[in-house]
């Protein structure tokens, strides 16, 4: 049935499609409008016209701008760390069962303490600037990427490390030249899993050090949001913040998924 | 060159490699007859064994690190949490604690369910309804659950539905996403076998696609246990007034670090049995999912 649709009127299918795509949403937000127009003038309940206008004085004075690549900054220092940790930890126990074996029970002791869990203690150990933000980051970033990289790594085609072996290729190269190249589908996998994560914590971490250190010196999109919500009370740059937060998790996933299409073009059709 | 087969027992036992994610039991290849039970009891005792190690070790590198800072506030030694945990049970606070964040949990989990699910089956059987919703949630998924906690504090103020509101959020879209895939990808071929028979509407749903989606939407549910998990501790910690979020806050401003430890085992603790709960009840719900990589 709908391969004859798409036969004889592909264009009227497209536009079925946006016309689809973009009811709900213009729907969504007309109601959202209407509803804020019912309320008194001087309601503190964000509407969209309000939202939009907050966006443009937030861009246009640079605060949003600096919070967003503060927090940025911070999410990839974090990422870093884990992706340095993660990798070669996760390396060593994917192609070594005694490590692995050893290290498996700390691993899945930490693994079910939520990020969150340790910002009191982290502020506590690296006060209330940066450090601790990072540390959460990199810990909440640190779990799939071993997890995935360790699962690659043991995943990999043992008749080709063999072959490598065979062929008297030191063990070092067997690591980088075959066991990395024919985990990296796994490695990418964690990676953009982990950026994920690390987004969302930098966020919380960022809200809860700015809501639990009092003034608001530590920056970033999430310490905005809190300033916002505590000492001015203005929804509608808290909704900016929120849109913001949605569309740096958009762009970031769509780069990972960029960059296993292209290191990995055979992965997908 | 002379130590390839040395090289070779890295990689050797294939089937153990997936333990690191808890999904198959890694038994050492054995020969398949009657020395397996013994072997497997030998196994899980080696087990224990290196767990026990490890965690002895770790414990001694902490301690060790403890002594060398020298500040009890900023790191207590692992004797002092252990009493604390052990005082914490003893009046209860522990458990009180635990139960109030458990119980936020339940509660989230059963209202993503109830509008997650209804609606994946909705949107896995309809295109219309799929091409009409799916850009909402599209839309929304990307804006993580904590950066609804401003707003939600304002809207509910600090208390019970704050925790609730932000993992119900958290929980909804795997629920909802891995039911629209594990509807869609119910076989077609038993849906038409079943509308052949002349089965339709809900004998259909109940006995073909419930069961063919069932495994994937069961791995959501554990994916939204997760995210929601980690949210809570989030949420108390910044907007309730009780739960092992706020307890970990508050001992943090009163500075008794071995009860922030304490709390901060204990979250590790409950998201681990609450893991492994939650996997117990996938084995008795699929079955027939086991081996397919979705248990």
């Amino acid at each position: 049935m709908t391969t004859t649709t798409i036969a004889v009127t592909p264009a009227r299918l497209r536009w079925t499609g946006v016309w689809h795509a973009t009811l709900l949403p213009i729907l969504l937000v007309i109601v959202w409008q209407v509803w804020a127009l019912t309320l008194p003038e001087n309601s503190a309940a964000p509407s969209p016209v309000k939202v939009m206008h907050a966006f443009f004085e937030l861009v246009a004075n640079g605060g949003l701008i600096s919070a967003t690549v503060q927090s940025l900054g911070r999410v990839l220092v974090g990422f870093a760390f884990a992706l340095v940790v993660g990798v070669s930890l996760g390396a060593l126990m994917g192609s070594n069962p005694t490590v692995r074996h050893n290290l498996d029970p700390l691993i899945e002791s930490f693994r079910p303490i939520a990020p969150m869990a340790l910002l009191p203690m982290a502020i506590l150990w690296f006060g209330t600037g940066t450090a601790p933000s990072l540390f959460i980051v990199a810990y909440a970033a640190f779990f799939p990427m071993l997890v995935n990289t360790v699962h690659a790594v043991s995943r990999v085609d043992r008749k080709l490390v063999m072959a490598g072996m065979t062929m008297g290729i030191p063990r070092a190269k067997i690591l980088v030249r075959i066991i990395l190249p024919a985990a990296l589908p796994g490695v990418l996998l964690g990676a953009r899993l982990a950026m994920g994560v690390a987004w969302t914590a930098i966020i919380a971490a960022e809200l809860a050090v700015g809501a639990k250190s009092g003034a608001g010196q530590s920056g970033g999109i999430g310490q905005m949001m809190f300033v916002f919500y505590a000492y001015s009370i203005d929804l509608n740059n808290i909704v900016v913040c929120m849109i913001v937060v949605g569309l740096v998790a958009l762009a970031i996933d769509k780069i990972f998924r960029f960059a296993e299409f292209r290191f990995m073009p055979w992965r997908h059709k | 060159m002379n130590n390839a087969p040395d090289k070779a027992t890295p990689l050797a036992g294939d089937a153990s490699l997936v333990m690191s994610l808890g999904e198959a039991e890694p038994g050492p290849s054995t020969p398949a007859n009657a020395a397996v039970p013994r072997n497997a009891v030998r196994w899980t005792h080696r087990r224990w064994f290196l767990a026990l190690r490890s965690f002895a070790v770790f414990i001694g590198l902490w301690y060790l690190l403890y002594l060398w800072n020298g500040n009890p506030i900023q790191l207590p030694s692992p004797f002092r949490v252990a009493m604390a945990i052990w005082q914490l049970g003893l009046s209860g606070e522990l458990f009180e604690h635990a139960l109030i964040s458990t119980t936020r949990l339940v509660i989230a989990l059963l209202v993503a369910t109830l509008l997650a699910v209804p609606l994946g089956f909705l949107m896995g059987r309809n295109r219309t309804a799929d091409s009409i919703i799916d850009p909402v949630v599209e839309l929304l998924r990307p804006i993580s659950g904590i950066a609804w906690i401003p707003l939600g504090l304002f809207i509910f103020g600090v208390g019970d539905v704050l925790p609730v509101f932000i993992m119900v959020y958290v929980a909804f879209f795997p629920l909802l996403l891995n039911t629209v895939a594990g509807v869609r990808n119910v076989d077609q071929k038993l849906v038409n076998a079943a509308s052949t028979m002349g089965i339709h509407g809900w004998p259909l749903t109940r006995q073909v696609i419930v069961p063919g989606a069932l495994p994937t939407i069961m791995v959501g549910f554990r994916l939204a246990f997760a995210g929601a998990w980690a949210a809570v501790i989030a949420a108390e910690l910044i907007g309730a007034p009780s739960g092992l979020g706020f307890a970990i806050e508050w001992y943090r401003q009163l500075l008794m670090s071995p009860k922030v430890f304490a709390f901060i085992v204990l979250i590790g603790i409950v998201g681990y049995l609450c893991d492994l709960a939650l996997r117990a009840l996938q084995h008795k719900l699929t079955p027939w999912a086991e081996g397919t990589g979705l248990s």
